[in-house]
């Protein structure tokens, strides 16, 4: 049977991925589709990524994620801003 | 002109370091200074606070930061302090300092700073101790940061802080949150003083660019939001200086 993904699972998974401490993310989103979660936001490294959806899977085994968490690119800048 | 490069939100721990080395290795030819605005860890463990100096320390240029709420997270922001400042990055909490770069002086006022929210919808003290301590926390911080700001004597004022002085550069984030982010009581502070640019984090789905009520340009610089290791901003343009590097 489908689990009811209801704004209360959505309420536990946020403050899961931000108070486990293996994960500590604050900036993850959550969005509710009929029989899956889709989550997005972008963290700094691939480990953090699949270790959200490690957790979530432990925690809540029956939720199906979509994880469009993306990882934040680090190259250096090629343009100036002028502040006046 | 003096150029400076800013990020912030690095969170770094043992799985970051390195990541952004190669781009902070060009540092030295692209900006005269690196400002980090807070959220320099994930938890805020000393071992965190090293790697996070090790990956940050050592550019060539000086590196200012404050901290973050991710900073405070395990009660240990004295010591994740010691140890940015024994690797010699520049520390402010409600301080400032002055770096003397091209033959400006680029003067940096930095506090973590606190929620709140905005006017319309801000906090207040009053009623239950714990309110009353929230928006208090928030008032102390802003009295620092404004006194710091206006002690500073230098051709260039940057107020740096973690979390948001104006709600324009939370744009993207849920309305809801927004005492959470930041607090009008910064950008107040921020405008008591002949501030030329205010740079922030905290806000990793906020949007880049904002002002304050005084006219004061803000920059949301965390780094889901510029979305590369830092960026660089220039003041003092129409300073001549001799020898000026481009990027
Ligand atoms: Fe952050
Ligand atoms: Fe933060």
């Amino acid at each position: 049977m489908t689990p009811q993904l209801d704004e209360y699972v959505e309420a536990e998974i946020q403050r899961l991925l931000a108070e486990t401490g293996s994960v500590a993310e604050q900036g993850i989103t959550i969005a509710r589709r009929e029989h899956l979660i889709v989550l997005g936001g972008e963290v700094e490294s691939a480990q953090r990524r699949d270790e959200i959806c490690r957790q979530i899977n432990q925690h809540f085994p029956d939720v199906e994620i979509a994880c469009d968490i993306g990882i934040v690119r680090a190259q250096a800048p090629t343009e100036v801003e002028e502040i006046s | 002109m003096i150029r400076i490069a800013a990020v912030g939100d690095v969170h770094v721990d043992k799985d970051v370091v390195g990541r952004y080395r190669p781009a902070l290795e060009q540092l030295p030819g692209v900006a005269d200074a690196l400002l980090i605005a807070g959220d320099l860890t994930r938890h805020g463990t000393v071992e965190e606070a090293r790697c996070m100096a090790g990956e940050f320390g050592g550019l060539g240029v000086p590196v200012v930061v404050v901290l973050g709420n991710h900073d405070h997270q395990s009660d240990q922001q004295d010591a994740v302090t010691d140890v940015l400042r024994d690797a010699g990055l520049v520390v402010l909490e409600g301080e400032g300092t002055v770096l003397e770069l091209n033959g400006h002086t680029l003067g940096i006022a930095g506090a973590k700073g606190f929620g709140g929210g905005f006017a319309g919808a801000c906090a207040s003290k009053f009623g239950e101790r714990e309110m009353k301590n929230f928006v208090g926390t928030t008032e102390a911080i802003a009295e620092r940061l404004g006194a710091a700001l206006r002690g500073l004597d230098c051709d260039a004022l940057v107020a740096l802080t973690h979390y948001a002085p104006v709600p324009e550069t939370l744009t993207g984030e849920p309305l809801e949150i927004y005492p959470f982010l930041g607090s009008y009581l910064l950008g107040q502070a921020i405008d008591s003083a002949p501030t030329a640019l205010a740079l922030h984090g905290h806000a990793h789905h906020g949007s880049e660019r904002g002002r304050t009520p005084g006219g004061v340009p803000v920059r949301n610089v965390a780094h889901p939001v510029i979305k590369q290791a830092y960026n660089v901003y220039q003041l003092l343009t129409d300073e001549v200086d001799a020898g000026l590097v481009s990027i």
